[in-house]
């Protein structure tokens, strides 16, 4: 029998206790993972020897009294577009099979640094395009909560593997929502910092101006360790922020007195939120009222074009990332013989899936001579505005508060045949990366079983603030420790 | 319409210089060249996934170098796109340049045209990366693909449509090569392709302010298929125009050993390349000071230099330019006149001995060992009669590549010149001595005998006698015999 992981501070305080040894908790987290895969498809590659052996060394250096940092020995899981030397790296796409990476994301390099196990790489949609876990070329992953139902993404597998308790921490890649609305709809707490808080060295790219590496955990308390032990400046990533690692662990006071939220009167507005949904998130910001935090409105008028502006911006900037898959130099290339032109075409057609072809024809489009102003620099001025909206908002209170999706978890199949539906789900994420802001989105109760996703946006490097009005919150209820009937 | 329809030739050129760095323009590797394929390659430079650029810093302050030099706005804030395109030396399939915003603006150059200087505009410099190589093997179908180069740092310079002629082009291309040389921003060692150009080349007829229809060459490296290249055009073009027709804008070739331009390709529309800024880079800032202190470490340039050593010096017009070719020579130069004190008789020197001896080894300025002092001291040895002019000459290259004190050689090798008044009469009295049927031709009248006894004079000093001391002194002697 298979039980599921602990979150890192008990899993910490019974390694420390020593209760428990890394190689018995990577064996336990393997043991879930067996029990749980064939229902889930979280799960595209697994590292069963080398993660027991660096549990081992990682059981000796706590025996020597020397353990690197509090992730030593804790096993956790990376989205594969995340790379790690030495292992694959596929993106969840045909056009990199086989691809093995020759090196270290920063945040993996910093993650082993500081003795953490990883024990596999999660599923995702292709090159992180999608909502769904859908557009992944091995197939979806499916809901802890509802197998018939998606994870959401495209970080699904990681936010699964998380709610299924295979491992306690996982990292994921948020581009429009793709860490907060799986977190949402698995029922954990995902977390996207500030753009520039995390390298995005060896993050494969999808829309390089938008891209986030963060954390997936049980709690805000634990994101915070995750995100504290990869954040930070890295000279490698000229987009990278100049400041030091954080140290959000340390401002978790479980104290929002004081703090005010906005609420975003837009929300209510938003065509296809369900009552369920909105009622669940009314009340847990009830919840933070009655831990003393004040609530007052607030508007960011431009959110009704965030959606489209962010499809071009990140259209456009993914039609030229993945330029480079080109059958040339690594990955797949399509065989038998004929022009360079017909191989690339035959490469491109056979590696990439539907999404990704449709994003890179849709991207090369408004970037095209004639289209430019009309669309790329146009959503780039949307952009603008919508970085003022917040501003403005920013003057009259600390976070703001809204859902993280409309929605909760969807059938799979139900929006695959419609981009747009599927686009539109994305409508309260997206104008955190367009304005660069952190975000986290934390379960806050189930909605006819399904979990229901809070989302707190904080100012740009305000990182440690959504996660202190997380944890509080989490302090004070109980919806974190749901667990899927599985 | 005359039928004898006179043309003005119209040139911009496009130059591509790389710049003098160690490392390539957003990777830690090597720039090579040479080495064997694909061995001074990073992620970066192979486009693997996840992989990012980050700005080589050493590279934007030659780029701000050569731009300065050249009088150009360096910009305060520039942005790097990205110029889409496919091909399998272009491993992102986009090349990381500057569009919109590039790092310099105005500025010029100043060339020797046929009816003097004139100032050629630059329209504007800036930064991106070179691209890598296809290369075929003969009989072999295959295309293979040499990274080395891809990401090596180049400026592009883009001047204004102001050459004239095949020759201005030229012109225009040596005193870049001598200016990013005299900087330091690039080796612009055109056999190397440091230095390579496009050139776009239009006719209109003589008076019309109108830009004609053009054509671009690609990729022209070498100076003298720039100009042959520029001259073949220019004619096709006038042939075309005054039969009637009409130039059709295109991309050329220049196949160097037909000495033909041949047809790349027919543009039907502008290229769509889709430059984006790109996002994995952030706009680079460059503040007033930054700038002023990249212009505080420029050498005075040759224009200037030239000048300076014509007044400053008193050199004539033609030997201050040839000085200022180079600046290690003009540097060397100017030094060694310093230590020596008389500057015409070391320009002499330069100008026929040193640059003789390094176009005999083939050698640039910059392989000079001995020191401007040294030079000096050799040159007063032969002011001061210890050393023959010709010594010093046989002297010169050893010293010149090998660097050493010319005094201690010159007592090393013994070639001390025999100024002892009492030793030189010996030899010349010996030489009289030995020689009677000389003496007496003298005295006929036969002048030719001087020359002949001189030579005598020098063979038993071993050529280390004065010659106008040996002259005087068998004028003496022999005077009384006539």
């Amino acid at each position: 029998m298979s039980t599921p992981l602990p979150g890192l501070g008990e899993l910490r305080a019974r390694l420390d206790a020593g209760e428990v040894s890394a190689q018995e908790l990577t064996a336990q987290a393997f043991a879930r993972l067996d029990a749980v895969e064939p229902a889930l498809h979280a799960f595209l590659f697994t590292r069963r020897e080398a993660a027991l052996a660096e549990a081992v060394e990682s059981d000796a250096r706590r025996a020597r009294g020397e353990p690197r940092s509090a992730l030593d020995g804790i096993p956790l899981a990376l989205k594969d577009n995340i790379v790690q030397a030495g292992e694959p790296a596929t993106c969840a796409s045909r056009i990199l099979e086989g691809y093995v990476s020759p090196f270290d994301a920063t945040a993996v390099a910093r993650l082993r640094a500081a003795g953490a196990v990883i024990v596999g790489r999660t599923n995702l949609d292709e090159f992180a395009m999608g909502s769904s876990t859908e557009n992944s070329c091995r197939g979806p992953t499916r809901n802890p909560w509802d197998p018939e139902r998606s994870p959401g993404g495209s970080s699904g597998g990681s936010a699964a593997a998380v709610a299924a308790g295979v491992v306690p921490l996982a990292l994921g890649s948020d581009t429009g929502g793709s860490i907060r609305q799986p977190a949402a709809l698995c029922g954990v707490t995902g977390m996207k910092p500030t753009y520039g808080r995390v390298s995005r060295r060896g993050l494969v790219a999808f829309a390089s101006s938008l891209d986030q590496i963060g954390p997936f955990a049980r709690t805000a308390a634990d994101c915070a360790a995750l995100l504290d032990a990869i954040s930070g400046h890295d000279p490698r990533d000229s987009t990278s922020l100049p400041e030091p690692p954080l140290a959000t662990s340390r401002a978790l006071t479980g104290d929002v007195a004081g703090l005010t939220l906005g609420w975003l009167r837009e929300a209510e507005s938003v065509p296809g939120v369900a009552p369920g949904v909105l009622a669940h998130v009314r009340e847990a910001v009830a919840e933070l009222e009655r831990a003393g935090a004040k609530l007052r409105e607030v508007s960011l008028p431009h959110v009704p074009h965030a959606i489209a502006a962010y499809y071009l911006i990140a259209m456009a900037e993914a039609s030229s990332n993945l330029a480079r898959y080109d059958g040339v130099r690594y990955g797949r290339r399509a065989s038998g013989g004929g022009s360079l032109t017909e191989l690339y075409e035959r490469t491109r057609a056979e590696g990439f899936g539907a999404e990704v072809k449709r994003r890179v024809l849709l991207g090369t489009y408004v970037l095209s001579a004639g289209y430019y102003d009309a669309y790329y620099r146009k959503a780039q001025q949307v952009r603008t505005l919508l970085r003022r909206d917040f501003e403005a908002a920013f003057a009259g209170c600390d976070a703001i508060v809204l859902p993280t999706t409309p929605e909760t978890a969807f059938r799979l199949g139900e929006k695959s045949g419609d981009p747009l539906a599927m686009y539109l789900s994305d409508v309260f994420t997206v104008s955190a990366n367009l304005a660069g802001l952190p975000g986290v989105s934390l379960p806050c109760g189930l909605d006819a079983g399904l979990p229901v996703g809070l989302q707190i946006l904080g100012r740009p490097l305000e990182d440690a603030t959504v996660l202190r009005i997380a944890d509080a919150y989490q302090r004070r209820t109980d919806h974190h420790l749901a667990r899927p009937p599985l | 319409m005359s039928a004898r329809l006179e043309f003005e030739t119209v040139i911009g050129l496009e130059v591509h210089v790389q710049l003098a760095t160690r490392t390539k323009l957003f990777s830690s590797a090597d720039v090579s060249y040479g080495d064997a394929p694909n061995h001074h390659v990073t992620e970066v430079c192979l486009a693997l996934p996840g992989a990012l650029p980050v700005l080589n810093g050493r590279a934007v302050e030659l780029a701000v170098r050569a731009a300065l030099a050249v009088g150009c706005k360096v910009q305060p804030h520039s942005v790097f796109a990205r110029k889409h395109y496919f091909y399998p030396d272009l491993p992102k399939a986009y090349q990381i340049s500057q569009y919109e915003e590039p790092l310099a603006t105005g500025g010029w150059l100043e060339i020797d045209a046929a009816e003097g200087p004139r100032r050629i505009g630059i329209t504007r410099i800036h930064m991106e990366e070179d691209a890598g190589k296809s290369l075929h093997e003969p009989g072999d179908p295959e295309t293979q693909v040499d990274l080395n180069r891809a990401g090596v740092p180049l400026v592009e310079i883009v001047s204004e449509p102001e050459l004239r002629s095949a020759e201005e082009a030229g012109a225009y291309l040596r005193a870049w090569r001598l200016l990013l040389r005299w900087v330091g921003a690039s080796d612009a060692d055109m056999e190397k392709g440091q230095l390579r150009c496009d050139a776009n080349v239009s006719l209109r007829p003589r008076g019309e302010t109108r830009l004609g229809t053009r054509t671009e060459i690609k990729n022209l490296n070498s100076f003298r298929f720039v100009e042959a290249a520029i001259r073949a055009e220019v004619e096709r073009q006038a042939k075309l125009l005054r039969a009637g027709g009409k130039v059709q804008q295109a991309t050329l070739g220049f196949d160097p050993e037909r000495g033909r331009l041949f047809v790349m390709r027919v543009k039907e529309n502008a290229d769509d390349y889709r430059y984006f800024p790109d996002p994995d880079l952030v706009p680079l800032i460059l503040s007033e000071e930054r700038i002023e202190a990249i212009r505080r470490t420029l050498p005075e340039l040759p224009r200037a230099r030239e000048q300076r050593l014509q007044q400053e010096h008193a050199l004539p017009a033609e030997d201050a330019r040839t000085l200022a070719s180079s600046r290690a020579l003009a540097d060397w130069t100017e030094a060694a006149a310093r230590a020596h004190g008389r500057a015409q008789s070391v320009a002499n020197w330069v100008l026929r001995d040193v640059l003789a001896a390094l176009r005999e080894r083939d050698a640039e300025p910059e392989a000079i060992r001995l020191t401007p002092e040294g030079f000096a001291a050799l040159l007063r040895l032969v002011d001061a009669g210890r050393l023959t002019a010709r010594s010093a000459r046989s002297l010169l290259p050893e010293l010149l590549f090998s660097g050493g004190d010319p005094e201690a050689l010159v007592r090393e090798r013994g070639l001390e010149a025999v100024s002892d008044a009492g030793a030189l009469e010996r030899a010349v009295d010996e030489a009289l001595a030995a020689n009677p049927k000389a003496v007496e031709a003298f005295a006929a009248g036969d002048a030719k005998s001087l020359n002949f006894l001189m030579g005598r004079v020098m063979r038993r000093t071993g050529g280390k006698a004065d010659p106008a001391r040996v002259r005087e002194l068998l004028s003496e002697k022999l005077g009384g015999r006539r």
